[in-house]
């Protein structure tokens, strides 16, 4: 069975080749069942190879399909490589995804696109089990490409707004800085050490580079810089806020789910690497702990609902960024799956609330809808706390740990343990300033009829709740992938340190209370100093980076083609083309169609041939 | 020595073509029947590539001091056969509307098919010339055959006629090439030759060389390399399709076994002056074959332009064969030959299924949104004009990386070069054709490819383009056969 691992990127393939090839031709019935279908399939094929590999107790497992070529060291082939990490992110990518493309099912049905938009989705879960499951670097960076791709297609996916073509063209060239670094990366890794399979880069560079070394650190760090990119993370972050232009479910598994976490997963899966250059893992924690802080500020200005569940996101995976940085590994993967039980919950619950709420998108304009929308009410109320990481709900173990694996470092664990606190206050906060203003309070905009549902609707939600509820209690088998060189020793540190961490959250969930709930405090008092209004503004704008980010680099960018709108490089093309037409030109006056004429050149090209041979 | 009947055993494939063709003859002489007569000759090529194919893995020997019936010659024989069968099935519903004698065709092709199996087991230049004669008459017949039909719109016997008095120019410098050979060495064995290369007797290297060049210039004017080129966008032109085709394939891929074993058993790249020359002609084809093509709007002319330049970069793996070790040059020039015929395959016979002796489509503006006329048309033509091109996931693209790397093992940076320049200039030409297609239909005549006579045609479409994307995904099984044939040549 677990032979047939190439079975789970193949249905979903299948899939989006058969809904390309029919091109919306099919009854909107049959593309659901083709497009959820094929990764519900694939899912069960995970459960059944993730219950053997787990059963069989060996620690990895390898498979490969078939070798595309051989060519010297060159040897790229379609093999998969099964251990406890692929084996976690393929179950919450087949997992979550299912669930996501079965909600789809019900959101996106009045949508003309409706087979455009699956075959799309399925592309997307096919090429993330690429990137998860390859077992070398060809096969990660098709699979890295590949979501890149698709992520671009379904943010631009309603292309007809100008706006989300320019969000989609946007998430893609920022990402793409961060794929570049990543390939010249790849590129720098197969060059030192001659070989393309990911488990032997990593014993090769162990073995080879030195703690420390240049090399170690310039691939770690180019690795570094795919990851920010595909994660949203500093200084790459201005791409993700604007991706919430795709439709809802998009946002839910590729924005917040499976493919912005692929960065932190590319980490995890090279972690040796990051272990030899310890420099390159601190920065990973200081990212993570900065970005982490910035979008929590950012969150608590905003007004668009997904745009503050979009800054939750890359302030969460900035926790996870963090883990990898002080070397708790299986905690930051753990974080990801928690994060995509209750991110996924959250996103898929904000859109039943704005289908219900007729495409009304700004809190501002809702409230009072908790009797209205009692699936959407309970599904953010269980989000809600797991994300704030509410005692016993999943995001409080996985938040748990990873503060306690930063308390515990040494160096610079202290400062990183309280920012990551802060940042566990800022969630309270932000994450129940939008709990309390959309769900209760009075009405100030569209009041929904009824709720917008149905089974293939609020059966994931319900499913997802659970998951947000008990997820935490799931031991992900990632041992022996980090058995070298991660903190194991059991956490000791003192209840009241504990305490404190589980209450500081509570503390923020009370402080928005008392602001937007019990209006005891009033948010108009405190707008009123200039100081805050000035912070609001800042923040709000995400702390000025796209502004930062226009003057340094596009501006002069747009600055530079405008002087060279007559390409100076492209004359150099547009050379070759001349060149080659007026080549063209003079030599087709050789074709006359006269016999005597091509006699000619025979005869002329022996005389100059033999003559070269024997005067050369 | 004395020639047993055992001895002729691995000459079975040969006598079964012969045999076809007398058989198709004697038929046609009691009643003719066309559709009979094609379906003997595919019958007889069938049988032909199947006892080929079985013989592959147990036979090395040489018959006679003419022939060698190695692996290597059985590849190619099995090659040859399947593709005139191929083509034999193209030609079918070609010229089912000939108002003419149709069925001395086939014998014509059968008889070019001998000559064909003769040139890829020769390792003696009797057996050489015996086996271009046999082909290039068969072909100056099979060019010209539509000649009496009154509504042939192109201008077959001028192609025949022009083809006929360039090549036997061309058979003269070889003929005279060898007989200098001859007189250097006083053998016509391949591998005795490798005497006139170490400069012991006779008369000096300056002779070997102008011997070895002429013998080149023969040869390469069979493959249409630059500058003895310019016949073929006239004959290609002029020739009913099937025979273009033929042309195109086996012709050219007989003729290069020829020279490659020619030129690695005589080790003639010992010299400098020669591996000079054949560059020099390699650079030449490349840029002038694919200049030729850029702003060609017949579509025949545009892949007859487009051979030279792929002759062109077959001789830069035959270069790379003296630098490097091991087989890899010759298995690149074997894998190339093999892709080379399974593009053009398919690309001359979308041209061809839509064509026949009445009326070829042969513009580039016969074709403008054939995607939305006929997608399945277009989509194999496309699959062939991107594999022509050397886009990945196709044979072509694998071909071509192999040329890329044996030039690559070589150090030959000069030629690999010219190579990427020309696959540029390449990728604009076969992309414009790609680009008509797409776009909206203008009018334009609906092709009559339907019906149970094309049926046969089809499939062999089909075929092809399964070939031509498997192996652009999965060529581990042909690079490995190839891997075993290849050691035969050194």
């Amino acid at each position: 069975m677990l032979d047939l691992i190439w079975l789970l990127p193949t249905y979903p393939l299948l899939g989006f080749l058969a809904l390309v090839l029919t091109s919306g031709r099919l009854p909107k019935k049959i593309v659901g069942i083709i497009g959820a279908g094929s990764v519900g399939l694939s899912f069960l094929t995970a459960a059944i190879i993730a219950t053997q590999f787990l059963a069989g107790g060996e620690d990895y497992f390898v498979k490969e399909v078939w070798a595309w070529m051989a060519v010297g060291s060159f040897t790229p082939g379609f093999s998969f490589y099964l251990d406890g990490l692929s084996l976690v992110m393929m179950l919450v990518i087949t997992g979550v995804g299912f669930l996501i493309h079965l909600y789809a099912t019900g959101y996106m049905a009045d949508d003309p696109s409706f087979s455009r938009f699956f075959s799309y989705m399925n592309l997307f879960v096919a090429a993330m089990l690429m990137l998860v499951l390859g077992d070398n670097l060809v096969l990660l960076y098709l699979g890295w490409e590949g979501v890149g791709l698709c992520s671009y297609l379904l943010i631009g996916f309603w292309y007809t707004n100008p706006a989300n073509g320019y969000a989609a063209r946007k998430a893609f060239i920022v990402t793409r800085v961060g794929d570049t670094s990543m390939a010249i990366g790849l590129f720098l890794l197969f060059a030192q050490l001659g070989t393309l399979n990911i488990q032997d880069v990593l014993h090769a560079a162990e073995a080879e580079w030195a703690v420390g070394s240049g090399l170690a650190i310039a691939a770690a760090l180019l690795l570094l810089g795919g990851a920010v990119g595909k994660s949203a993370q500093l200084p790459l972050q201005t791409w993700l806020p604007d991706a919430m232009a795709g439709p809802t479910p998009i946002s839910a598994l590729i924005h917040a789910a499976t493919m912005v976490t692929a960065g932190v997963y590319l980490i995890a899966r090279t972690h040796i690497l990051f272990e030899i250059a310890p420099s390159v893992q601190l920065l990973v924690a200081w990212i993570g702990l900065i970005t982490v802080l910035m979008a929590g500020f950012i969150a608590l200005t905003q007004s668009d609902i997904k745009r503050i569940l979009a800054f939750s996101t890359m302030s969460q995976i900035g926790y996870m960024f963090l883990a990898l940085g002080v070397g708790a590994w299986s905690a930051a993967i753990f974080h990801l799956m928690t994060h995509a039980f209750f991110k996924a919950l959250l996103f898929l619950a904000s859109g039943t609330v704005i289908l219900s709420v007729h495409h009304e998108q700004n809190i501002f304009k809702m409230g009072g809808l908790r009797k209205k929308l009692p699936v959407s009410f309970a599904s953010f109320l269980i989000g809600s706390l797991a994300l704030t990481a509410f005692p016993f709900t999943s995001g409080y173990f996985s938040k748990d740990e990873i503060l306690l694996a930063a308390l515990e470092m040494d160096g610079p664990g202290t400062i990183l343990w309280v920012g990551g606190v802060l940042g566990a206050f800022l969630t309270g906060i932000y994450t129940f300033r939008l709990f309390f203003i959309v769900f209760f309070g009075e009405n100030k905009g569209h009041v929904p009829e009824n709720e917008v549902g149905g089974i293939h609707m609020n059966g994931p939600l319900f499913l997802l709740m659970i998951l947000s509820l008990v997820g935490g209690f799931i031991a992900i088998p990632v041992e022996s992938v980090f058995s070298h060189g991660e903190v194991h020793e059991e956490h000791h540190v003192s209840t009241l340190i504990h305490g404190f961490m589980i209450a500081v959250p509570l503390i923020g969930i009370v402080i928005s209370y008392l602001f937007f709930y019990a209006k005891i405090f009033s948010i108009e008092k405190l707008m009123s100093i200039p100081i805050s209004q000035t912070l609001h503004r800042f923040w709000f704008s995400g702390w000025g980076m796209d502004w930062l980010y226009d003057r340094l680099i596009v501006f002069p960018f747009l600055w530079l083609s405008k002087i060279n709108k007559a390409d100076l490089i492209d004359s150099f093309y547009a050379f070759i083309v001349k060149f080659a037409r007026a080549s063209n030109a003079m030599i087709v006056r050789t074709q006359t169609g006269y016999i005597r004429w091509y006699a000619l050149s025979i005869a002329a090209g022996l005389v100059v041939l033999i003559s070269i041979g024997v005067l050369l | 020595m004395i020639t047993t009947l055992a001895d002729l055993l691995p000459l079975m494939p040969l006598l079964i073509t012969t045999a076809t063709t007398i058989v198709a003859m004697i038929v046609i002489g009691i009643r003719r029947n066309y559709a009979v007569t094609a379906g003997i000759t595919i019958a007889g090529l069938l049988i032909a590539s199947l006892v080929a194919v079985s013989m592959i893995s147990t036979t090395n020997s040489q018959v006679t001091p003419l022939l060698i019936v190695d692996q290597y010659s059985l590849f190619f024989t099995v090659l040859i056969c399947v593709t005139a069968m191929l083509i034999t099935i193209f030609s079918f519903p070609y010229l089912a509307n000939l108002d003419d004698s149709k069925e001395e065709y086939y014998l014509l092709l059968s008889i070019a098919t001998i000559g064909a199996i003769v040139m890829v087991s020769s390792n003696h230049f009797v057996s050489t010339i015996l086996g271009l004669e046999t082909l290039s008459m068969s072909l100056y017949g099979m060019v010209a055959y539509p000649v009496h039909s009154k509504l042939a719109d192109k201008f077959p016997l001028e192609a025949s006629v022009k083809y006929l008095v360039l090549s036997a120019a061309a058979s003269g410098i070889l003929l005279f090439g060898m007989a200098l050979i001859y007189a250097q060495t006083g053998t016509l064995e391949f591998s005795s030759i490798v005497n006139v290369t170490k400069e012991t007797p006779g008369l000096g290297t300056g002779f070997a060389i102008v011997a070895l060049i002429m013998v080149f210039i023969g040869i390469a004017f069979k493959l249409s390399l630059a500058p003895f080129h310019m016949w073929t966008p006239d004959v290609y032109e002029g020739s009913p399709l099937p025979a273009t085709t033929y042309l195109a394939t086996i012709g050219k891929s007989a003729m290069f076994v020829v020279l490659l074993r020619f030129i690695v058993t005589t080790e003639a790249l010992s010299f400098d002056s020669i591996i000079l020359v054949i560059s020099l002609v390699a650079i030449v084809s490349i840029l002038a074959g694919n200049l030729l093509a850029l702003l060609q709007n017949s579509l025949k002319r545009i892949l007859a332009y487009s051979s030279i330049a792929h002759m062109g970069y077959l001789l830069i793996a035959l270069v790379a064969s003296y630098y490097v070790q091991g087989a890899i040059s010759v298995e690149a020039v074997t894998f190339y030959l093999f892709a080379y015929m399974v593009m053009s395959i398919g690309a001359f016979g979308v041209i061809s299924i839509v064509s026949s002796s009445e009326k070829e489509f042969d513009d580039i503006d016969d074709y403008q949104g054939l995607f939305w006329r006929n997608p399945w048309l277009a989509l194999v033509f496309t699959g062939m004009l991107l594999s022509l091109a050397g886009i990945p996931l196709t044979v072509g693209f694998i071909g071509k990386f192999y040329l890329f790397f044996a030039g690559v093992e070589a150090g030959l940076w000069t030629l690999l070069v010219v190579l990427i320049l020309g696959s540029g200039i390449g990728l604009y030409y076969y992309l414009r054709v790609v680009y008509r297609m797409l776009l909206s239909p203008k009018g334009g005549e609906r092709f009559k490819s339907g019906g149970s006579q094309y049926m046969g045609a089809h499939g062999v479409l089909a075929f092809v383009l399964a070939l031509l994307l498997i192996l652009g995904v999965y060529p581990t099984p042909l690079v490995s056969i190839i891997e075993t044939i290849s050691l035969n040549i050194l």
